[in-house]
């Protein structure tokens, strides 16, 4: 009885977690949405975006999947060999729920692998994107 | 040769203790002069073992059986001379033990693998801030010791040389077999034969006092070698740096760098080896403190040391400084982007130690290919 209750109360918190950070998740792409003026984003573009090759940023990051892999559902490798929890919210449930932190990366990696920053209508279909994988 | 003819000159502690510090110095030679310094452990316990013998031949020098009793068999100048003047004009006698000349040979032996122990030590303490004196010695002071223990190292194997030569001669001008000698301890009796006055040899009194001071000798390194090394601070751990570097990277230990390569780096992050790795300026304020209050500069540890001559035309990567070029430059490049490797930037692939910059050589292993 006490083990089902340790359960039950163990699997709401999860549970809870979980709705908490698809919430954060859903106000952090809301947040691109209202600057980009769009009320949807499409999670094909922001494939596209994933898996473009690249010549206007650093020589050594052509593309996402230059770390990332093409696979989202995959880990990745950092340039010096450090593993890279998988992308896609199904395999990193807390992926994308710190804004800070979300801005943080988008603005660095945008600028390695593109050469300049991402729009706010590029990272919401590149979340959408990777919170369909 | 009839049995009944020989007489005992080696006891069993002389033969043990040649023997054995054969064996010990040549593992010291070997691990030293040949091996790569990812060895320097057997290195040591071999250095630790002649330590251990010599405090053994020295106290049984004092209380051992008549050829091994040092005030016995080492003769003054005069006696020496002697001696060399027998040996031109062809008449010299053979001494059953020690010659005059064989005598000086065993202190010249004796002292310097003494004073290879004392030097050994000083330099692991002032390089490596490990053993007994690591806690005291600075690592200008241990290079400068580990030049003196080289040179007395090929000091030794010239003494080696002239040892086995002396002994070569002495044997054929006597017409003996001295390692069988060294051996089964005992020599055919002669008549004129240089020997030793009688004395009762007192083993256990050897002992004891053997067991006191080597375990006087075992406590005080244990206790000197647990007190904190010299010159290396151990830095607060800062989260900011580890969560922020650590992303991407180890989190390099900050004694790599002098304080100036950390500046400029942190003024670049914009293009951080090929990758945009910028932060906020409350994190890079943060980050940039701290990596300078805990810079090569303040450290006397040796990456601490060999890092910090840096390659002017890449002042920011480790990997270019002439020291980590020169010591990996036998590792092919492929090795460094294999798995699980991947970059020559990712220390911690070989180097256990990494994290904590103390980059000792034994702890180098460089691991087994694995698939990606």
């Amino acid at each position: 009885m006490k083990k089902t209750l340790t359960i039950a109360i163990a699997a709401a918190a999860l549970f809870g977690a979980a709705v908490a950070a698809n919430g954060q998740r859903d106000g952090i792409v809301a947040g691109y949405a209202a600057q980009a003026g769009v009320s949807s984003f499409s999670a094909d573009a922001g494939r596209t975006l994933f898996l473009s090759q690249n010549t206007g940023g650093k020589e050594a990051t052509p593309s996402c999947s230059t770390c990332h892999t093409t696979d989202p559902t995959a880990a990745g490798r950092t340039r010096v060999g450090k593993p890279i929890e998988p992308m896609a919210v199904s395999r990193t449930p807390e992926r994308f729920t710190d804004p800070d932190k979300v801005e943080k990366w988008f603005r660095r990696n945008c600028t390695s692998v593109l050469g300049r920053e991402c729009t706010p209508e590029e990272k919401g279909n590149f979340l959408t994107f990777m919170i369909s994988q | 040769m009839a049995d009944t003819n020989t007489t005992p000159v080696w006891d069993k502690f002389i033969r043990t203790f040649h023997w054995a510090l054969v064996l010990g110095v040549s593992t010291a030679a070997v691990s030293g002069f040949l091996l790569s310094p990812t060895w320097i452990n057997l290195h040591i316990w071999a250095g630790t073992t002649a330590a251990v013998l010599l405090l053994a031949r020295l106290l049984w020098g004092v209380w051992g059986s008549k050829n091994a009793r040092f005030a016995a068999f080492v003769k003054g100048p005069r006696e020496v001379m002697t001696h060399v003047r027998e040996l031109k004009d062809g008449k010299a006698a053979r001494h059953l033990g020690h010659n005059p000349l064989g005598a000086l040979m065993i202190i010249a032996l004796l002292g310097t693998v003494f004073l290879l122990l004392l030097t050994g030590v000083a330099g692991l303490g002032g390089v490596f801030k490990a053993g007994p004196l690591g806690f005291a010695a600075s690592y200008n002071f241990g290079t400068f010791t580990l030049s003196v223990h080289e040179v007395l190292a090929i000091f030794l194997m010239v003494l080696v040389v002239l040892h086995i030569a002396g002994a070569a001669f002495e044997g054929m001008r006597t017409k003996e077999n001295l390692v069988k000698a060294m051996v089964t301890g005992n020599k055919e009796k002669r008549k004129n034969d240089h020997d030793l006055p009688e004395v009762a040899s007192r083993p256990i009194w050897a002992a004891v006092v053997f067991g006191i001071v080597l375990a006087g000798f075992v406590w005080g390194g244990i206790w000197f070698a647990s007190k904190p090394p010299f010159g290396v601070p151990s830095a607060p751990p800062n989260a900011t740096y580890a969560d922020e570097c650590s992303a991407c990277h180890m989190a390099y230990p900050p004694s790599l760098l002098p304080a100036k390569n950390w500046g400029t780096l942190m003024s670049v992050l914009d293009d951080h080896f090929g990758e945009d790795a910028s932060l906020g300026q409350v994190a890079t304020d943060e980050i940039t403190t701290w990596l300078f209050e805990n810079a090569s500069d303040s450290v006397d540890t040796k990456p601490a040391h060999v890092f910090s001559r840096t390659n002017p035309q890449s002042p920011l990567a480790i990997t270019s400084t002439p020291f980590w070029k020169n010591t990996h430059r036998n590792i092919p490049d492929a090795e460094f982007t294999r798995p699980p490797i991947y970059d020559n930037g990712n220390c911690a692939a070989c180097h256990s130690d990494a994290d904590s910059g103390a980059f000792y050589p034994a702890n180098i292993s460089i691991p087994k290919e694995t698939s990606p």
